[in-house]
């Protein structure tokens, strides 16, 4: 009992300290302690402010921001109940049979789209003399592949593309709401570490709106007849990263050491032979 | 001198302040034993600040003399750097304290929970999450 009650407190102390105190409590000029994964957001007391805006009126959605996509398991991080994701028999066997020390992310490949990790974000726009021309997503850790284009300056996809990890990317505002397209992507990157598959004929629509200071909200549809029974609805959120903050630099492959300690070999993804 | 680590309130406090995965790149079960949480003291051998997660590196000598040298993984350098810790806070030569769960197959390489100097042992240098944490991602 009195273990709980150390529970409760040490709870709502954590939620409730604000952060200068936790630096007073730890000291500026004592050891250190450092938070692992805990990548800092912005205070709580200013995530409902208003929506910052950029000159021409439209949102300012540059971030950085964190979250806001998959990452364990999409069909619960993106809002459903386990078992909603409507897979076909086969995309739920290969699932199932997939091992997260075979997934691509882990042997520094891309983490492709919705997926992201605890780490920064950040759209990053393109203004030149034709206006807004492109917006970059900048993962910090992306892995490889730290950047994707969205071509605001597009209305069309090509109908000549190579499939890619990234796929391609059109995107265009519908209000305060910034809307991606993007057909394209190859089938090799996992939408999450539980391994759920896709197809080459994955088309995803991302609607990216800010409703406050320090919250981004990513409205995802998914159609790809090749994998999902119908089309699926997610809703993923992301957070802002603490303002005094930005992206750094990355280099996944510099020592990898992944698998070691368990005695693998990392894998480069599995394929969705198991349909064929 | 290995001993089964009991979570203290001190312990819970620090880890709820940061109750987040220690492993980001990857899943912990992959690698990791939660059922083999070691604590034992040893001697700093290199600290690695590199991609995609730091290491640490620690001789820990048996009660027969034995040196082993532990291979401990932490998160990535930017979240450690983010947090405050820099390249001077621990040096190879330094003593110091761990916490951490051992590999599956190479016990050795552990993921580090927790290490503290061994001078002050109740001001940790690091923290890490760990499986036995809130909203740790199950795997």
């Amino acid at each position: 009992m009195r273990r709980c009650v150390i529970a409760v407190t040490v709870i709502v102390l954590s939620v409730t300290l604000p952060a200068q105190l936790q630096a007073q409590l730890f000291g500026t000029d004592q050891v250190k302690s450092v938070a692992a994964g805990g990548t800092p957001l912005v205070a709580d007391n200013l995530v409902n402010g208003p929506v910052p805006r950029l000159p021409d009126g439209k949102p300012d959605l540059t971030g950085p921001w964190v979250g806001g996509g998959s990452n364990a398991d999409m069909e619960v991080e993106g809002g459903l109940k386990p078992g909603e994701l409507p897979l076909l028999p086969w995309a739920k066997e290969v699932r199932d049979k997939r091992k997260t020390g075979d997934e691509p992310y882990t042997a520094c490949l891309p983490m492709g789209v919705p997926r992201v990790n605890p780490y920064p974000w950040k759209f990053a726009m393109t203004y030149t003399s034709k206006g807004l021309t492109q917006i970059y997503l900048l993962h910090e850790t992306g892995d490889a592949g730290y950047h994707r284009v969205v071509h605001m300056d597009q209305t069309k996809h090509p109908d000549d593309l190579l499939p890619t990890w990234w796929g391609h990317s059109i995107g265009h505002w519908e209000g305060d709401t910034l809307v991606i397209d993007t057909v394209g992507y190859n089938e090799k990157f996992w939408f999450d570490s539980r391994g759920t598959p896709h197809t080459d004929k994955l088309h995803t629509i991302e609607r990216w709106t800010r409703i406050n200071y320090g919250t981004l909200v990513n409205d995802f549809t998914i159609d790809d007849p090749g994998t999902f029974s119908k089309t699926v609805h997610l809703k993923f959120t992301a957070k802002l990263l603490r303002p005094d903050l930005d992206l750094m630099e990355f280099i996944c492959l510099e020592n990898n050491q992944v698998g070691a300690a368990g005695g693998y070999v990392p894998g480069t993804g599995t394929s969705n032979e198991i349909k064929k | 001198m290995r001993t089964k680590i009991k979570s203290g309130a001190f312990m819970a406090f620090i880890s709820l302040f940061f109750a987040v995965p220690l492993i980001a790149h990857h899943g912990f079960d992959t690698e990791y034993d939660a059922t083999k949480k070691v604590k034992l003291t040893g001697v700093v051998t290199k600290v690695e600040w590199l991609n995609p997660h730091m290491r640490v590196y620690i001789d820990v000598t048996d009660a027969n003399g034995t040196v082993s040298n532990w291979n401990l993984e932490l998160t990535s350098p930017n979240t450690v750097r983010r947090q405050g810790w820099g390249p001077k806070d621990l040096l190879a030569g330094e003593k110091v304290i761990f916490e951490a769960y051992a590999g599956k197959v190479i016990e050795t390489r552990g993921a580090l929970a927790k290490i503290s100097k061994a001078e002050t042992p109740d001001k940790p240098l690091f923290v890490a999450g760990g499986p036995e944490q809130p909203g740790f991602p199950k795997q």
